[in-house]
């Protein structure tokens, strides 16, 4: 057998080549963006979460660990380090793989076993998966695996013989998604997914270790036994499944050092116990100290699933009635309507039996279930936390404009990231320097929403998540704020307000587009996105902002500009839109935005 | 009502004397210092002249409390006339001066008359509508506990909300409390606050905030509505809506508004000097009982 650590060397140097070989074509990666800004940064979060994963990995190294816990910890760390949807969900479809060939079983049949549980950890851990995406490519990779497998051994091979297929299959994906066959361009996240694959095939050299060390899935059961345990009255100690489990932990692998010293206490206490019976180690401070560990991070959820859903019914007129029928199974119950389709948001351990029982009234369009516990990590964590504070809202944002707005506007606490999203693990960080007990958090990019959600699934504090995607939700959120609400209401509140402001972007383009009616975008022209659509465009700026006014004005009287970096040193636009548009109000923010020259709302 | 009971007030009631239908009433006149110079209202000195005041002249003005020798005057002019008087004066957290001359006087003179004093925990129109209450109060009740417990209800049921064009008045006069959060905001808003009856502190409380004048008309209609089904009511008792001018479309449009809301008593109030002083230019309040 390799020594192990000529093995994790060597394991270390073939992923810092697959990232190198990411690294050459991040460019490339980033530039395949709906929209003609260059805003485009799946190639940047791809390469950070395997840079950052890389970074954190010394740790690891001068352990004897196997190849397949190697690479379970590597997808930990790629979790952990993940950047924007493409980082996480590529986190996550490692993440998937690693826990199947942690037992060093590098078949072929176990390799298409890890490749469908990858592709299941991805589809299962995105919101609204969609066709088209990388997501797409990683069903296809397994199905083609699957079936060339059939006639060749080696998995190498069969990955290389993948491949060509996949090319084609992201050649398909602007007709699997209308908004990549409108900008012309294939998906980033897939491309990006592609990429890794080609250095994984350049790389690829498997060896087989076998399993020497201890499954998270073990730990975390270890905590619910040992207590189960110490509460019995010993009698049938040598039945006890702790009696099998306890010589088998070696404790010298057990990275938490709070569950460590746990377990030497109870390998003590048992052995006084079978010696002479006295038992000179205090079992309920064992006890207790099992109890701090697992309620240190978050005592205060009851119930495990953040589940949301909406409903349209024909049956239901009423928010009450949806309130009698699911009222039972949770709390922070919230029930929006509008005609006849109800949004609800309730904390549950019964997911699906709030489903079930909704489902009879109506057709469930939405359906969405977090897992606010996410036990199997923070058990893991030898972190505790002194709140200091009941609640805070949060906001992640670019643009230091609109991080000085919001603060004035009275969020409690802002974290400005400037140009490249945040990383998992900046986030955790950011949340837990807050110390608060409950976080209401909400970011600038709907982009950050899948790294932040698993970001507070890691945090030690209950953080609710508002799941917006623009920084003018922000702006709307906290004009509609009550301090002196508690946080159901709160949440209600935002809920309720986050679409209030209508709102569009104008840019340069960076490349010839379309608008939405057919229309010639040039290349360095400017244009103005609405709803996710590019609806003008001119070559001249003040005119566009004119244009777009003019089509997008209705009732509202209040029209702001928030300036971007873009726009930073031009001229002040108000006195000409006021001489064009005397009847309305208009005011100019610095917002900060790196691609946007600027914001407009209308309220 | 077999008693004689006089009412005092200050002129801080948003109401016009012939708005309030009881003739034994005594109207104390706040000083109002504009540029160290003193005066009280009168058909010369109005909210409007104030207010052109700010604008032209971008003037400096306060006002202080009841000046304690005119309480005694009125006192000592009516002891003998009456068999109780009733003193309803503004939020003791507002002005503690007046809340302790008020009392200085009640205790000089019980051994005289009775007097019983009725901290409204509200300003302007808000002072105006509990005063509007326990006359109503008084019309049915002649005994002197079951006046102050039914008062107390009125006080405890009152609500006033202001919209503030700029908060730098009533930041200027020393009584912004909880609602200097809402201060220093980088984009230009638009703060509602209140004073809410069933809020022992008695100091402005932050309510919301918007863009628009329409924004937070609508949001003081939501306010409006969320307090009633609170309190299990589908109608307001009575409404008392002060406007200070130079903004009549937003005024004009909280009306409208606030007509919506079914209400007994639906009253378009005064301006007065000192309310101005408090709330500068373009601002309005709504005072509601329920």
């Amino acid at each position: 057998m390799m020594q192990t650590e000529n093995r994790t060397a060597v394991i270390r140097e073939r992923i810092e080549n697959i990232y190198k070989y990411l690294h050459r074509h991040k460019e490339y990666i980033n530039r395949l963006n709906v929209f003609p800004v260059p805003d485009g940064d799946t190639g940047l979060n791809m390469t950070l979460t395997l840079q950052g994963a890389l970074a954190n990995m010394h740790n690891y190294e001068e352990e004897s660990i196997s190849t397949g816990e190697y690479l379970k910890n590597f997808a930990e760390q790629m979790l952990l380090n993940s950047r924007g949807c493409s980082g996480v969900i590529l986190s996550l479809y490692c993440q998937g793989i690693s826990q199947v060939i942690e037992n060093n079983d590098f078949s072929k049949d176990n390799i298409f076993r890890a490749l469908e549980n990858g592709y299941k950890n991805a589809y299962e851990g995105t919101e609204n998966p969609k066709e088209g995406t990388m997501l797409t490519l990683m069903r296809e990779f397994k199905e083609k695996y699957g079936e060339i497998m059939k006639e060749d051994d080696d998995p190498s091979i069969i990955i290389k013989k993948c491949i060509p297929y996949l090319k084609e299959v992201l050649k398909k994906t602007p007709d699997m998604l209308p908004v990549l066959k409108q900008a012309g361009v294939v998906d980033s996240g897939g491309a990006g997914f592609l990429i890794i694959l080609q250095g994984i095939n350049r790389e690829l050299n498997f060896n087989g270790s076998s399993l020497n060390s201890l499954p998270v899935s073990i730990i975390i059961n270890i905590n619910k036994n040992i207590k189960k345990f110490l509460n019995g009255n010993f009698a049938n100690f040598n039945k006890n499944s702790i009696a099998d489990l306890l010589p088998s932990i070696d404790v010298e692998k057990l990275h938490n050092l709070r569950l460590r010293n746990i377990i030497e206490d109870v390998k003590h206490f048992i052995n006084n116990l079978q010696s002479n019976g006295s038992r000179l180690l205090n079992k309920k401070a064992i006890i207790n100290d099992l109890e701090d560990m697992k309620n240190s991070w978050n005592p205060e959820i009851k119930f495990k699933y953040c589940t949301e859903f909406v409903l349209e019914t024909d049956k239901i007129s009423s928010k009450e009635q949806i309130k009698k029928i699911i009222d039972g199974y949770g709390d922070s119950l919230i029930i929006l309507s509008s005609g006849d389709k109800y949004k609800v948001h309730i904390h549950t351990n019964k997911p699906e039996s709030v489903f079930k029982d909704v489902s009879k009234y109506g057709e469930l369009i939405f359906t969405k279930v977090d897992d606010m516990k996410k036990q199997h990590r923070n058990l893991i964590s030898d972190d505790t936390i002194d709140y200091e504070r009941e609640k805070s809202v949060f906001c992640i944002v670019s643009g230091k404009g609109f991080a000085e707005i919001l603060k004035k506007l009275g969020t409690d606490d802002v974290f400005c990231y400037g140009k490249n999203k945040p990383s998992v693990e900046r986030i955790v960080k950011e949340l837990n320097r807050l110390r608060t007990k409950n976080i209401i958090v909400a970011a600038d990019d709907k982009d950050i929403l899948m790294a932040l959600k698993y970001a507070a699934s890691l945090s030690k504090s209950n953080v609710n998540i508002v799941e917006s995607n623009n920084v003018i939700s922000l702006i709307s959120m906290m004009m509609n704020i009550s301090k002196e609400l508690d946080i159901t209401n709160t949440l209600e509140s935002i809920m309720n307000s986050l679409d209030d402001i209508r709102f569009c972007g104008i840019a340069r383009a960076v490349r010839d587009a379309v608008t939405e009616d057919g229309k010639k975008v040039n290349k360095n022209d400017f244009f103005t996105v609405y709803n996710g659509k590019i609806i003008l465009s001119d070559k001249n700026i003040e005119t566009l902002i004119i244009n777009t006014i003019k089509k997008l004005i209705k009732e509202e009287s209040l029209i702001s500009l928030y300036k971007g970096i873009p726009a930073r040193k031009e001229e002040n636009l108000i006195p000409k839109l006021k001489k064009t548009f005397p009847d309305f109000e208009f005011e100019e923010y610095y917002g900060g935005q790196y691609q946007y020259n600027y914001y407009i709302t209308f309220e | 009502m077999d008693k004689k009971i006089l009412i005092i007030t200050g002129d801080m009631i948003g109401l016009s004397k012939e708005q309030i239908d009881y003739p034994d009433i005594e109207i104390l006149k706040f000083p109002v210092i504009v540029n160290d110079k003193e005066y009280r209202e009168s058909n010369e000195y109005t909210a409007q002249w104030l207010n052109e005041k700010y604008l032209k002249e971008k003037v400096v003005a306060k006002s202080s409390s009841i000046v304690k020798g005119e309480l005694i005057e009125i006192v000592e002019k009516n002891k003998d006339k009456y068999d109780l008087i009733i003193h309803v004066f503004m939020s003791s957290v507002m002005s503690a001066a007046t809340f302790a001359i008020a009392k200085n006087v009640m205790e000089m003179y019980e051994n005289t008359i009775p007097i019983i004093n009725i901290d409204s925990r509200q300003v302007m129109a808000g002072i105006g509508n509990v005063l509007l209450g326990v006359i109503d109060v008084i019309k049915k009740n002649d005994n002197m506990d079951d006046i102050v417990k039914l008062s107390q209800e009125v006080v405890q049921n009152t609500f006033s909300y202001y919209v503030m064009a700029d908060l730098n008045y009533l930041y200027r006069g020393g009584r912004i409390g909880k609602a200097k959060a809402l201060m220093g905001s980088v984009l230009h808003i638009i703060p509602i606050i209140g004073l809410m009856g069933d809020d022992e502190e008695g100091q402005f409380v932050p309510l919301g905030k918007g863009r628009t004048f329409k924004q937070v008309n609508s949001q003081i209609i939501d306010l409006i509505k969320a307090k009633m089904a609170e309190k299990q009511v589908t109608s307001i008792k009575s409404l008392n809506i002060v406007g200070f001018g130079d903004n009549n479309d937003a005024f004009f449009d909280f009306e409208e508004k606030l007509k919506t809301i079914p209400c007994d008593d639906f009253i378009l109030g005064k301006a007065d000097l000192v309310g101005a002083v408090h709330c500068g230019p373009k601002s309005y309040t709504v005072a509601i009982t329920i």
